[in-house]
């Protein structure tokens, strides 16, 4: 290539013979492209070469790599950014927006050509662009994920994307993060085409021909600088359900969204002149903000588990090895998956199998349960989100995929066999033994189990170093943790297998040391608990899942206990408190419930009633659920002395205990690594995001006050008593994780 | 306004089915299709009219959802399937709520241009066969000059009362008085002309007379309204089931022609239409699309609001039907007097012809001369038309 290209190492230059000028970029050192200082540099003085050359009759603006228009900024500038003043970073943005602003203010067309995933800084820098031609390549999204770390597009994004699809629109695409496709985005107006990849930079040369003959792009110039001409009752209305929609969609916990909608709609108001600085204040408030730092941290630690292949440290770090028989370990990819156990369980696993495009074979020796199950597993699997229906010609394609068999044979060339039969430790040690009888040596065995000790489990098969759990939570669907549990005898080679094997499903695993409850239980069951202690102090059931929702969980722990089944939590419970004692006590509500019937939403009554009648409106169905006057008879022999119950008490009550637990998790070496706690109460429990995670909000509150807090509830029992460890981190005043 | 008796348009009769709800299990028309609904409107009214079959010229039907058994030109398959001769025409027209108002509003401008004269206009509408949200597919940018929640005719109407400050409180006792209304009216006997007697189901599936409207409820009450969740905000929200029309099933047909031909044929006119008008408002403001048509039309016909004896506003909800009463100041009772949308129902493409052979058949059962039909329309518009007693 000619001309400018050796002058930047991530910009080249190229005329085509109709005068127009390729501006083309690739971010060597990322394996996707980002922007960069760098980049943003180069741009600048490309731009500045090409205004006093030779005038091109129109710019196209690409990627020379394949399936990456840009993918945003470099996160590792934000981190940077966190740091500087606000009036530092009203600056930033200025110079990123007006640098941007620069494609479209000389007396040629601009045309950007998105060919793969173009999201954040990467669209507000197509946005500076007159025209975009987007791909129909499955690899082209476009999108604003800024909501998701907390923040807003601070390069002019919110005031050219308003300006170009209108303010409503442009607050949906905004504040919801969500990314749409290249026809989506022509269906917007956010791009002025989608075409095939092989047919883009064609189209491009074609749009500039006509804009130069019809001047089109000069008309929408004057419309990205001028105020928006919005009719004032739309705006009131666009106003009132939007925050209305966003107060309902993040519970008040998120500044963002309302901030998105808010910097929209003032901006809309003025010049695209005076909207930018707007913008850019509130991109300075969010990125300072306490939340953004959380949802920042969360972020990497979850690219952190992206990277950790279940062994060692993922952060190139020798020295906390998971344990002592850490040889070399390498995954094996695995091809012939196998499901045992057509159950609730069994078959969601397979169905996220057959979506994550697996050939899977499934065992139930039940020829009634088998075919009943398989007709739930295509449904599910080839639901489409989007018309929420099952899609019947996916469904007949999965069922191909899909070999469902009452008879062991069937599972002999398969290299995964995921047991999930029932949780008896009898039933299962036969099925595994069973199972190992007909695989092959080297083919990795796993048992889907909440309850059964991984290294009893083991036992039953003649080589346990291939045998490991993988627990799914249900449903299956929903749920993206994965707990690869691992037995004293299982090999690092398993469990690289099983976490490599749960990625490729889409999932997030933690690996996590066999002891009783695991991770999750073990930590959820104190918080469960506590709640129903609370009740037997006399508090309503609804108070304490408001407080709890309050703090930013997605439902109470009354409504998880009637969710997961009194049934189940109770069968955690007793394992839990034979292992640990007083410190996760087993209620005797819970088995009073279940004795009279009450095993929550399944059976129609917990905690709370549930009923699903015809709605009020016809045909659809309505649920209701209100408190269950019934179970107050059942709590009162039961009942304990009122205690002073604040809302802030009860919230500690509630979330203190998952604290203390995950301290002596980390301590007893359950997991490698305090953000593997907070990932998975994130993804497996709901605990909110925008806290960090149950460490990161003890980091917040900081040790010596979560002490405090304890104190008077001490007389509780030991399950509020302080860990050593705990009392530690107060001396020496250590955060509980990194 | 004064018009020759040749281009005078009246109406000579008007009928319609009893109104279901549309209800997969307890709808009284959830076995009868949307077109044989229309197919028995437009036979019941030919037959009241005395109208000779081989004059008639046109067949306007409005319906919303113009697909499935409601597709393929609705009011031609309606006329084939009601047995009018070949020589009648038909054309179904889509005004989303106020499709049969403006069925009867272009006719009578046809009338009045000395185009089309005999004509069988009305609606049909069944939403539980097909629902009023599935397979539309508006384009995006539209909502670049408004918001996808005014698609929700819910959300406008949750706006209107948060900026008018309509309560709860004062929308359920609208509705109830709506109920009221409409059992008094019923236990009166005053739908007895205007339903034409079809067959429905009753709740077990045995086949009966469809001769009550399915939604009117002498047992609701302030305590009973004020248990229901909001339906289209969580929580905050004020409008529920009970202050929403229901979803119903249903059709209405009118017989319109000229007065001179009602004449020729020794038809007796019921009403004459004075005027008609139609609105566009911002489509957030969807509720507000009466207040402005109304002005309109009485703009266009020199009336004042004061002399119209009788209106029928239709209440798609009742914050919207309380804004428009005290926004143009009608005296409430001569708004709806046998009970609104709210209580009878509200099948769409369907209530205009509803409302104006309730309106119809009000004004011929006492003294008043003037009636005035109007209607909110979703993506915002408003239509109204005026009515005379031809007698009077």
């Amino acid at each position: 290539m000619p001309a400018l290209g050796n002058k930047h190492s991530t910009l080249a230059t190229e005329w085509l013979k109709d005068g127009i000028c390729i501006l083309s970029f690739l971010i060597p050192e990322h394996s996707q492209n980002v922007i960069t200082q760098q980049f943003l540099n180069e741009l600048s003085a490309a731009l500045a070469e090409i205004k006093v050359g030779p005038q091109p009759s129109g710019l196209v603006l690409m990627s020379r790599r394949a399936g990456s228009f840009f993918a945003g900024a470099d996160l590792l500038r934000l981190e940077q950014l966190r740091q500087a003043s606000s009036s530092e970073i009203v600056r930033a943005c200025a110079a990123g927006r007006n640098l941007f602003g620069q494609l479209s203010d000389q007396p040629w067309p601009t045309v950007a050509v998105i060919d793969g995933v173009c999201l954040g800084g990467g669209l507000e820098l197509a946005l500076g662009c007159d025209l975009r031609i987007a791909t129909t390549a499955a690899q082209t999204v476009l999108g604003f994920p800024e909501v998701k770390l907390g923040l807003l597009p601070g390069w002019g994004g919110t005031v050219r994307s308003a300006r170009l699809i209108g303010p409503g629109p442009a607050v949906e695409l905004i504040a919801s993060g969500e990314n749409i496709d290249g026809l989506a985005a022509e269906r917007l107006g956010l791009v002025d085409a989608c075409v095939p990849p092989e047919q883009a930079l064609d189209s491009a040369q074609r749009l500039i021909a006509m804009q130069t003959v019809t001047r089109g792009y000069l008309q929408r110039r004057r419309q990205q600088a001028a105020a928006i001409d919005l009719d004032p009752q739309e705006q009131d209305f666009l106003e009132a359900t939007s925050a209305a929609v966003i107060l309902g969609r993040t519970g008040g916990h998120y500044p963002a969204p309302p901030l998105i909608l808010a910097t929209i709609l003032k901006g809309a108001a003025v010049t695209a002149e005076q909207a930018g600085p707007i913008e850019g204040h509130a991109f300075a408030t969010l990125v300072r903000s306490e939340i953004a730092g959380q949802l920042l941290r969360v972020f990497r630690i979850g690219e952190r588990n992206r990277r950790d292949i279940g062994i060692g440290t993922p952060d190139g770090r020798a020295d906390d090895r998971p344990h002592p028989k850490a040889a070399p370990a390498v995954a094996h990819e695995v091809v012939r998956p196998a499901v045992i156990g057509a159950g609730i369980m069994g078959a969601g696993i397979a169905a996220s199998h057959l979506r994550a495009g697996f050939a899977v074979t499934l065992i139930d020796v039940e020829p009634q349960a088998l075919a009943k199950s398989v007709a739930e597993i295509l449904d599910e699997a080839a639901w489409d989100r989007a018309t929420k229906r099952t899609d019947p010609a996916r469904a007949l394609h999965l069922a191909g995929a899909l070999q469902a068999a009452t008879q062991m044979a069937a599972i002999s060339n398969c290299d995964l066999v995921i047991e999930s039969v029932l949780e008896r430790s009898d039933v299962k040690r036969q099925v595994l033994a069973s199972i190992e009888e007909t695989v092959g040596a080297r083919a990795v065995i796993a048992t889907n189990t909440s309850t059964n000790p991984i290294g009893k489990l083991a036992d039953s098969l003649s080589d346990p170093s291939r045998f490991c759990g993988m627990h799914f939570f249900n449903p299956v669907r929903r749920m993206t943790l994965v707990e690869i549990i691992y037995g004293p005898a299982t090999s690092n080679a398993t469990i690289a297998t099983a976490v490599a094997h749960a990625k490729r499903l889409g999932k997030c695993p933690i690996v996590v040391r066999d002891s009783p409850g695991f991770l999750v239980n073990r930590l959820l069951m104190p918080y469960l608990h506590e709640s129903v202690e609370m009740l037997r102090e006399g508090l309503e059931p609804k108070r304490i899942d408001r407080i709890a929702r309050a703090f930013g969980m997605p439902m109470g722990p009354l409504e998880l206990y009637d969710m997961i089944g009194l049934d189940t939590a109770f069968y955690a419970g007793v394992v839990l408190n034979d292992a640990y004692g007083d410190r996760i006590a087993a209620s005797p509500v819970i088995p009073a419930l279940v004795r009279s019937g009450r095993l929550g939403r399944k059976s129609g009554a917990g905690f709370y009633h549930y009923n699903s009648e015809p709605g009020p409106l016809g045909g659809r169905r309505s649920r209701s659920e209100r408190p269950d006057s019934g179970v107050a008879a059942i709590i009162e022999p039961y009942a304990m002395p009122a205690r002073p119950s604040s809302d802030e008490t009860i919230a500690n009550r509630l979330f203190l205990p998952i604290v203390l637990e995950a301290i002596l998790v980390l301590e007893e070496g359950i997991v490698r690594d305090g953000r593997d706690i907070d990932l998975a109460v994130i993804h497996a429990i709901g605990f909110p995001a925008f806290r960090g995670g149950v460490l990161a909000w003890a980091n917040a509150i900081g040790a010596t006050e979560v002490l405090r807090r304890l104190e008077p509830l001490a007389d509780l029992g030991v399950r509020m008593h302080p860990p050593q460890r705990l009392l530690e981190l107060a001396r020496r005043d250590e955060p509980f994780t990194v | 306004m004064n018009r020759s008796p040749a281009t005078t348009p009246v109406v000579v009769a008007c009928c319609r089915t009893a109104i279901g709800r549309s209800h997969p299990q307890h709808g009284l028309f959830r076995h009868v299709r949307g077109d044989a609904l229309a197919a028995a409107v437009i036979k019941g009214v030919v037959e009241r009219s005395g109208v000779d079959p081989a004059t008639i010229e046109d067949v306007v039907l409005g319906a919303t959802q113009q697909r499935g058994e409601l597709g393929g030109n609705v009011a031609r398959t309606a006329a084939l399937l009601s047995g009018l001769p070949f020589g009648v025409a038909g054309t179904t027209i889509n005004r989303l709520c106020g499709s049969s108002l403006q069925a009867l509003a272009q006719a009578c401008h046809a009338i009045a241009a000395g185009a089309e004269n005999v004509q069988i206009v009305g609606g049909v509408e069944h939403m539980q066969h097909l629902p009023m949200d599935s397979a539309i597919d508006i384009h995006p940018q539209v909502f670049a000059r408004s918001s996808r929640g005014m698609l929700s005719m819910g959300m406008t109407a949750e706006h209107l009362a948060a900026a008018h400050g309509i309560s709860r409180r004062k929308q359920e006792a609208y509705a109830l008085d709506s109920h009221r209304k409409a059992v008094q009216a019923e236990y009166n006997g005053l739908f007895e002309d205007e339903i034409v007697p079809i067959l429905g189901h009753n709740a077990v599936g045995a086949v009966m007379e469809a001769l009550r409207d399915q939604s009117i409820r002498s047992d609701t009450s302030p305590e009973a309204m004020a248990q229901l969740e909001p339906v289209f905000l969580p929580k905050i929200g004020t409008i529920t089931a009970a202050t929403s029309a229901p979803l119903s099933d249903g059709a209405a047909a009118l017989v319109v022609m000229s007065l001179a031909e009602a004449q020729r044929q020794e038809l007796v006119p019921l009403v004459r239409i004075v005027a008609t008008a139609v609105v566009g408002v911002p489509p957030a403001a969807m509720g507000t699309g009466p207040v402005i048509a109304v002005r309109k039309l009485l703009a266009r016909s020199g009336h004042d609001l004061a002399d119209m004896d009788c209106i029928e506003l239709n209440e798609a909800f009742a914050a919207q039907a309380v804004y428009c009463i005290e926004e143009l100041r009608l005296h409430p009772e001569r708004v709806n007097v046998r009970g609104g949308s709210l209580a009878i129902g509200h099948p769409l493409g369907a209530s205009g012809a509803r409302i104006a052979t309730t309106l119809i058949h009000t004004l011929c059962a006492g003294t008043a001369r003037l009636g005035l039909a109007t209607m909110c329309i979703g993506l915002g518009q408003g239509i109204a038309v005026l009515f005379a007693r031809e007698d009077a």
